[in-house]
């Protein structure tokens, strides 16, 4: 072919890395000196495209360019010294951070460091327009804050009292938020605003004889809209023989900063989680909310440029576990009680993906008595929640929620279970949107569930955040 | 688009001249025309019988200085097929380029000659327990059953020819040489001009020889037939059978003029599992496994060489119903139609071709309409001389353009079966 | 192929605005970040950015692009999802890419007729998945079957594992709706068998887009088999396993697949998906039997007895869905996993007789380490792992090699054209599956003649006189439309055939 670039190979079938002509990074282009995406990493990439029909933007758009393949391609572009445009910034912001394709290549690409380095360079040197500059202000002013985001429950409450408002006024696009935090509010079990705002003990002792000592991250979503969740959690490991550490006052894990680039935030919130939990004298960590399990798993990572703090996040990392990984890990000891409910889990990306634990929450439903479990069409697409991306590209987000809650119609169930309170709420907000036929569905943490189990109680209690009683 | 220029019929006195080129061509193996050297009722002046690709290509080029029109002949059995050419000098008789040139036993792959009997090749191959996959149901030679695709029950499990066919050369009208596939059954190198020949009616080239894969004869096979009394229950039964867990090789249906109507199932395959799945036919059908014999009608045409023979194809599903409409329409016009199905979605019918004219025509003419319905094609293979006339032989054929086209490419001045095929082709 | 100076000066913006106003802003792309993610399909190595990307939704759209196309005389090139290892769907840098991933719908699944009604960039295994629920499936499963699309199947006519049994792509086709190089519309084929006229189908399907766009394609679904059963066999070497493929066939078994892997390649599927072969294999079979439950039983241990008659140290039978999709995995991931062994590879494939295999073997063997035996990886060896569907005759040489090592890549290149030699030596194919494309152009007159391949492009040139569907692959030199063939003069055939007044 005349007409086919010069190279080496002359006209073989190589299979070779995409970046075979990365020779020299050329920091003139897109991408600065700090930290750009690794070309050994992007070389590995060998454009057979396994990943793509596993990639939500690609199954929406069907287009190259945001597809993993493509990203890829554009970071490869951009390290040879292709600028920054608006299009390459907005096929990166595009990319939900779902990680299925890690999980689907077969090569083996790393393209979550891969993204996680070019959101960082994207953060810095691509400058996007007022409206989601300022969006993305008010994101990140409120959620990586319990606190604040406590102050929000309730939708109106949450407009006034945290200053966003005027923020939306400006700039117009943040109608959502408020949406958002009511479905995050009409999700949340129908406690009293009081007692559900009540933090949970510092220490909740193992039932029956001590297996382990554990430490739990409350999580800020998970803290302030699902305390029932956390308080499944610390009752579960509680009955399953774990004595239970809760600190108070734990903050943001950081994961909302590392998945949007905002390296320096995330490294705040870190430093403070690492520091709460190794001075509780725990031998695990545990997580009931699949984002966070993610990215602290990977704290050593955050501290690669600083050594001594590297080491000490390492060694916080390798204690982290989903708490469906705690629990297969222990074995059962605790009678599960017949629970007659349908089941439809829903794998969160970060848990299925990022984790890779597909298998330990499927374990603990299937062991119930009574519970039938129903596995979901396309379970490995992203539901569009990916964080905060459903804020961000309402646009993507939406059909996203919308293909996951009709195929989660489709398996019939009683209850959507899932492990990440992000996913919820965007499936939820889907099903809101389907209206009455969205409705007969209840949701429900995969802990909750065996809560009800080992407890005894009547499958009613978290079948009632149906969206139709709210 | 007008029709093609062709040239000027053999004169007279270029006779003896183009004889002795002939000769000199294929080693003396050519003669004037004698009685019976014809195609379509249509009298050649010249036969030519060459012994190998070279000779072949020797005498399409003879044949091309000369301006010749040019028709392959084997058996002759499907001679009468398609419409009456709209000439011919020479024929070329196929039978010397005879004989199995290589078969590969191990990699279940044999070479052929197109002059070769099918029947030859069977034998030869089912020395090695294999065979060509091809129920041939007229007695053909590889080249006649290339060109013409004829089809049997087993069409339904393994395809027609086009699927066994894996490399062929053929001759250009020019007298060039050409070839494509090869000896490997898996192969993409290049357009598969093996799928353009078959069922082409020799107007693309002249087919010299032949690769075929081939296939493992089963070490047992078993049929059940049962009679299916009420039309209706034909395309139920054959869906049932379709959509079991059976695997047949052939299900045909047999509508004769008089008579019972029969399905037969054929099972191929190991003793114990033939067995086993015969028993499940049965079932299905409600009948006994019997015997196991074929019926007297299996792998035959339902039409004899006086007959005008019809070949209509639909959707699997619409078997039942292409053929009752078949028979309810042939009674409307007062002709006798016997008719002969395979699951695949093929009906071959029959009907005397002493009928009257006008209504065999009307009788194709609403056939035609009937299928439109859903998809499918309704073919004249072959009528007798005074019918042919006034039949519209091909009926629509999509792409035409582009098989026009194809036609021009390879032989521009139509000298290979000149109007034989669709569209005049 | 007209030549460049016969045709008119191009104006590919306006081109770009005319098919603006026909597909709309979005499905047009002039945009150079975005032009060049897709510069190359799965053969990555060649690289040209074309000049405007589309992205039809309709059959007509495709029509009203290669309408402006052929207007303008720019060359055009289908892309389905850019897997194909050929470079087939390698753009022109001054012409049009047409891609049709967003023609994904299956228009129709009907299982009693068996039959799938698809536009083309409809996903293969979607396909299955879609026919599923009532017991059918699409047979051809090229081991891209997660991502291929139904058009480039076509376009390639593609092969997998279990078309030893079942046949290519071109064998499960019924139907076609084309645009043709002229823009129109054409469909050939349909549910029905049999349609009249020349089988252009056939010869359009393994045309590599250089016959025109498939915009819809009927395709045969079967039934589901009753039972399958796998094992999964280790051997001491390459030999063995192949003497039991031979032993297999000739008993007159025809198994659903028959699938190698040579030590290196399971070093690769290991590293990548954790297939857990057996320890210390030379080689593994994949052997999967399939249909009616008795047949399968009674075939199922024949081939055990084969596999252990030539020396199989361990078998394993698959015990249910999960364990036989183990063994499938390590074998379909093996392509893409060999990139963690090894940098760059090439990925070649050439057919020979089956009974030609251990043969072949060593001769690749020969060729990689030098003088040395089998296996050994000597100072100046390169490394071959083998992946194939030995069945067929199929190889797959993935011939290793680190491009940053100076001279490696033209060692590997040399091997790799040496194999190619090798299967045309055996009477074998210089492609099996992969198609030629852009990349195996060359080698094509080791395989055919002139004539050979004139009379092909007779064929291309009629459906393409211009010359503008994917112009430069399959022939190492285009012929130019419009030859005489022989010795004939006299009018111009196209005009004669009123050809010539369409374009
Ligand atoms: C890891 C890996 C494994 C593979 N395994 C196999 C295998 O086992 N068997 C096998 O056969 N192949 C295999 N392939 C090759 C490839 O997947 C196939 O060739 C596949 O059919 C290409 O489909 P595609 O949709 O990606 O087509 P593309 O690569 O986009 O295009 C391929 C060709 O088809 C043409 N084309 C695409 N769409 C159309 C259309 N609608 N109309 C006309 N022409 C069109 C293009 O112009 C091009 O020439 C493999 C590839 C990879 C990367
Ligand atoms: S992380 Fe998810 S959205 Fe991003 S490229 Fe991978 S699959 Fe696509
Ligand atoms: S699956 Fe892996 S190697 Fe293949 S295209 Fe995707 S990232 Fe690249």
């Amino acid at each position: 072919m005349s007409t086919a670039h010069s190279s080496a190979h002359g006209d073989q079938p190589v299979m070779t890395g995409v970046v075979d002509g990365v020779a020299t990074f050329d920091p003139s282009g897109a991408f600065d000196e700090h930290r750009p995406p690794d070309a050994a990493l992007v070389g590995d990439c060998v454009h057979c495209g396994f990943c793509l029909p596993t990639c939500p933007t690609y199954v929406l758009w069907g287009e190259e360019m945001d597809s993993p393949r493509g990203r890829i391609y554009l970071m490869k572009g951009a390290l040879e010294g292709e600028p920054m445009t608006d299009s390459m910034a907005g096929h990166f912001d595009a990319c939900l951070g779902c990680m299925a394709c890690v999980t689907a290549c077969p090569s083996g690409v790393q393209y979550d460091k891969l993204i996680e380095a070019t959101r960082g360079q994207v953060e810095r040197n691509h400058r996007r327009p007022l409206r989601q500059r300022l969006l993305r202000e008010a994101i990140f002013a409120t959620f990586p804050h319990p606190r604040r985001l406590r102050l929000l429950r309730g939708p109106l409450r949450a407009y006034q009292a945290s200053g966003l408002q005027r923020v939306v006024r400006r700039s117009g696009v943040l109608r959502r938020l408020p949406t958002v935090i009511a479905t995050m509010e009409s999700l949340a079990p129908p406690l009293g605003p009081s007692s559900s705002a009540r933090p949970l003990p510092e220490r909740v002792s193992a039932r029956g004889t001590r297996r382990a000592t554990v430490g739990l991250l409350t999580g800020c979503v998970q803290g302030a809209f699902f305390p029932g969740v956390n308080a499944a959690t610390a009752r579960v490991l509680a009955m399953e023989g774990c004595d239970v550490v809760i600190p108070r006052d734990q903050g943001c894990c950081g994961a909302l900063s590392v998945h949007n680039g905002r390296e320096a935030e995330a490294k705040k919130f870190a430093r403070a989680v690492i520091e709460t939990f190794e001075s509780a004298g725990v031998e695990r960590v545990v997580v009931n909310a699949a984002g966070c399990g993610s990215s602290m798993k990977e704290y050593g990572e955050l501290f690669a440029d600083e050594p001594e703090m590297a080491q000490r996040a390492a060694a916080l990392a390798a204690l982290v576990r989903d708490v469906s990984e705690v629990l297969v890990e222990l074995g059962p000891v605790a009678q599960r009680h017949p629970l007659p409910v349908t089941v439809a889990y829903h794998d969160a990306c970060h848990l299925a993906h990022a984790q890779g634990v597909r298998a330990q929450p499927r374990e603990l439903l299937n062991a119930i008595p009574g519970l039938e479990l129903r596995e979901i069409a396309e379970s490995e697409i992203c539901c569009g929640s990916a964080g905060v991306y459903n804020l961000l590209a309402p646009h993507a987000a939406e059909p996203l929620g919308d293909r996951k809650a009709a195929n989660v119609l489709a398996t019939g169930a009683d209850v959507l279970v899932t492990a990440n309170p992000g996913c919820l709420m965007q499936v939820a907000t889907a099903f809101r949107r389907r209206g009455a036929a969205g409705s007969a569905i209840a949701m429900a943490h995969t802990v909750e569930v065996l809560d009800a189990s080992l407890r005894a109680v009547p499958a009613e209690t978290f079948q009632k955040r149906s969206l139709l009683q709210k | 688009m007008s029709s093609p220029p062709t040239d000027p019929a053999l004169q007279a006195s270029e006779i003896s001249d183009v004889l002795a080129e002939l000769a000199k061509a294929c080693d003396d193996q050519v003669r004037r025309a004698e009685d019976g050297d014809e195609v379509g009722g249509l009298p050649a002046r010249l036969v030519a019988a060459p012994g190998s690709t070279r000779e072949a290509a020797d005498v399409l080029r003879v044949a091309a200085d000369h301006r010749l029109r040019v028709v392959a002949r084997g058996h002759g059995t499907k001679l009468h097929w398609g419409a009456t050419p709209s000439g011919v000098e020479l024929i070329v008789d196929t039978t010397r380029l005879s004989g199995v040139v290589e078969h590969a036993a191990g990699d279940l792959v044999a070479v052929v000659g197109a002059g070769t009997a099918l029947a030859t090749l069977q034998e030869v191959v089912g020395g090695a327990g294999q065979e060509l996959a091809f129920d041939d149901p007229l007695g053909s030679t590889v080249g006649g059953a290339i060109a013409t695709s004829p089809s049997g029950p087993r069409r339904l499990l393994r395809g027609t020819l086009r699927d066994l066919l894996i490399g062929v050369t053929f001759v250009r009208s020019d007298g060039v040489v050409a070839k494509a596939g090869g000896k490997v059954v898996k192969n993409v190198a290049g357009y598969d001009f093996g799928k353009l020949l078959t069922g082409s009616y020799g107007t693309l080239g002249l087919i010299t020889e032949a690769i075929f894969r081939l296939h493992p004869r089963p070490v047992r096979s078993h049929h059940v037939t049962r009679t299916i009394s009420d039309a209706a229950d034909i395309g139920p039964a054959l869906r049932a059978v379709l959509a079991s867990q059976t695997v047949p090789s052939a299900v045909d249906v047999d509508w004769p003029a008089e008579g019972p109507r029969q399905v037969s199932v054929l099972l191929e395959g190991t003793e114990d599992g033939v067995e086993q799945r015969a028993d499940a036919v049965a079932r299905l059908l409600d009948t006994d496994v019997g015997d196991g014999a074929a019926p007297p009608w299996w792998g035959h045409y339902p039409f004899g060489p006086d007959d005008v023979a019809i070949k209509l194809t639909c959707p699997l599903t619409e078997v039942g119903t292409t053929m009752r409409r078949a028979h309810a329409r042939a009674a409307e016009h007062g002709l006798s139609l016997a008719s002969r199905a395979s699951a695949a979605g093929v009906v071959h019918a029959a009907t005397p071709g002493d009928g009257p004219p006008e209504a065999v025509a009307s009788l194709v003419h609403e056939l035609r309409a009937g299928i439109a319905a859903y998809d499918g094609s309704v073919l004249v293979l072959a009528a007798p001389q005074p019918l042919r006339e006034g039949l519209d032989l091909w009926g629509p054929v999509p792409g035409l353009a582009l098989m026009r086209r194809l036609k021009h490419e390879l032989d521009p001045v139509h000298r290979l079966s000149p109007g034989r095929f669709v569209g005049g082709i | 192929m007209a030549t460049t100076a016969q045709r008119r000066p191009r104006d590919l913006d306006r081109l770009a605005a005319r098919l603006r106003t026909v597909l709309g802003e979005g499905a047009v792309i002039t945009d150079r970040n975005r032009l060049r993610t897709y510069e190359c399909d799965g053969l990555a190595h060649y690289k040209v950015t074309p000049a405007i990307v589309v992205l039809p939704h309709t059959t007509a759209e495709v029509a009203a692009v290669v309408r402006a196309c052929v207007d303008e005389r720019v060359p055009y090139v289908a892309r389905g999802s850019g897997t194909g290892l050929s470079g087939g769907a390698l753009p022109s840098a001054e012409g049009v890419l047409v891609v049709t991933s967003q023609m994904r719908d299956i228009l129709e699944t009907d299982a009693p007729g068996e039959r799938a009604v698809v536009q083309p960039g409809v996903i293969n295994l979607h396909v299955s998945k879609a026919a599923a629920p009532e017991g059918y499936y699409y047979a051809p499963d090229p081991s891209s079957q997660q991502i291929c699309s139904i058009g480039g199947n076509l376009a390639e006519n593609s092969g997998g594992a279990h078309c030893l049994k079942y046949g290519f792509t071109t064998n499960h086709v019924t139907g076609v709706e084309l645009v043709a190089p002229d823009g129109e519309i054409v469909r050939l084929g349909g549910k029905a068998p049999d349609p009249p006229g020349y089988d252009l189908l056939g010869a359009f399907v393994g045309s590599e887009g250089t016959l025109g766009i498939a915009t819809e394609v009927t395709v045969r679904l079967l039934r589901a088999p009753e039972a399958v059963r796998t094992l999964l066999a280790a051997f001491p070497s390459t030999d063995e396993a192949g003497g039991a493929v031979s032993a297999i066939i000739a008993a007159g078994v025809l198994p659903a697949a028959v699938e190698m892997m040579d030590a290196l390649a399971i070093e690769a599927a290991e590293a990548a998906v954790h297939c857990d072969y057996p320890q210390g294999a030379g080689a593994v079979l994949i052997v999967e039997l399939d249909g009616p439950a008795p047949e399968v039983e009674a075939q199922f241990g024949e081939v055990q007895r084969h596999c252990r008659d030539n020396k199989a140290f361990e078998i394993r039978i698959a015990a249910d869905d999960i364990e036989r999709a183990l063994f499938w995995k390590g074998r379909k991931s093996a392509f893409a996993a060999v990139g963690r062994i090894s940098p760059d590879y090439i990925v070649q494939d050439g057919v020979i007789p089956r009974t030609a295999l251990p043969a072949v073997l060593r001769r690749i063997a020969a060729l990689s380490d030098g003088e040395q035996g089998q296996g050994t990886e000597g100072p100046s060896g390169v490394r071959v792992a083998n992946v194939f569907h030995a069945g067929d005759g199929n190889l797959h040489p993935l011939v290793l090699f680190d491009e940053s090592v100076p001279g490696e890549a033209e060692k590997a290149e040399a091997i790799s054209g040496a194999i190619l030699d090798l299967c045309i030596e055996y009477g074998g194919s210089i492609t099996g599956e992969h198609g030629v494309g852009a990349d195996k152009a060359k080698y094509m007159p080791r395989m055919f003649t002139d004539d050979d391949l004139d009379t092909m492009q007779m064929l291309r040139c009629a459906f393409d006189p211009l010359g503008l569907a994917n112009p430069g692959k399959i022939f190492p030199t285009p012929r130019l439309c419009g030859e005489v063939p022989g010795r004939h003069k006299g009018v111009h055939p196209l005009a004669a055939s009123g050809v010539a007044e369409v374009f």
